[in-house]
């Protein structure tokens, strides 16, 4: 009765055939390579590369043709080639939320376990931002709407 | 959503936003609610219906008291797409990883 709004996490787990450094660096300084644009991306086959600033405080975005950037993240930890934090901030109504990544070596390859956690703080950060996004909010959810 | 009407809109309000703001750490009372406002308990049942109408919060009746909470529809329809999201995305990027670890 008195708990706060829980919403379950996504959790996800891959195993990939390559050394945990591969993994590490084709997830990150490679994304380019295997990131769905299409339909996942702000600019969708306009995206021409996905840049991970490599460090705490880094950026993550898409470049397209005409040199525009468009934020979706920032590095909240950084500890290659284990394991990374990001804050997801790709489109309003995620802000708050955050992606953990962890990269660990198995017998036959690398697990690569993934969590997206954070979903109550998505409604109140949204809310908080309000102002800034007041705009952006019914464009995002049009997207959203189509999308879904 | 049961309105075309924008929820952040309902939330332009300030003392709308303070009701919103007070059922963050969980489920509360009408009377709970307008024990820690500046305004009647008939003012925030009414701002409480129209965060209702937006799909911002949802209600229940105990007993003879109306208990409101956050209503987590709509970041749970997102949370759920997010999720397909990722499993579309972890294939590609396994798929990607054991290219080219033969390629080596």
């Amino acid at each position: 009765m008195n708990e706060a709004l829980v919403i379950e996490v996504v959790r996800k787990s891959v195993t990939v055939d390559c050394a945990v450094e591969e993994a590490f660096r084709i997830f990150t300084a490679d994304a380019t390579s295997w990131w769905p644009v299409e339909g996942h991306s702000l600019r969708g086959s306009e995206v021409r590369e996905i840049v991970f600033e490599p460090q705490v405080g880094g950026e993550i975005y898409e470049l397209v043709d005409s040199g525009e950037r468009g934020h979706w993240a920032t590095v909240l930890e950084w500890e290659p080639p284990n394991r990374l934090v990001l804050a997801w901030e790709v489109t309003p109504e995620v802000v708050g939320t955050e992606v953990e990544v962890r990269f660990q070596a198995e017998d036959d390859g690398t697990r690569v376990d993934l969590e997206h956690r954070g979903w109550e703080n998505a409604v109140a950060a949204a809310v908080e931002k309000r102002d800034s996004y007041d705009t952006g909010w019914g464009h995002v959810l049009g997207k959203y709407v189509q999308r879904v | 959503m049961k309105t075309n009407r924008h929820p952040l809109d309902a939330l332009g309000d300030p003392t709308r936003r303070q009701v919103f703001e007070l059922l963050r750490p969980g489920p509360r009372s009408v009377g709970e609610l307008a024990a820690g406002l500046p305004v009647s308990r008939p003012a925030v049942s009414q701002h409480l219906r129209v965060l209702e109408d937006v799909g911002l919060v949802t209600h229940h009746r105990n007993g003879t008291r109306n208990v409101y909470e956050l209503d987590s529809g709509g970041v749970t329809v997102l949370r759920d797409w997010v999720d397909g999201f990722w499993n579309e995305a972890l294939a590609r990027f396994k798929a990607a990883a054991e290219k080219k670890g033969e390629s080596r």
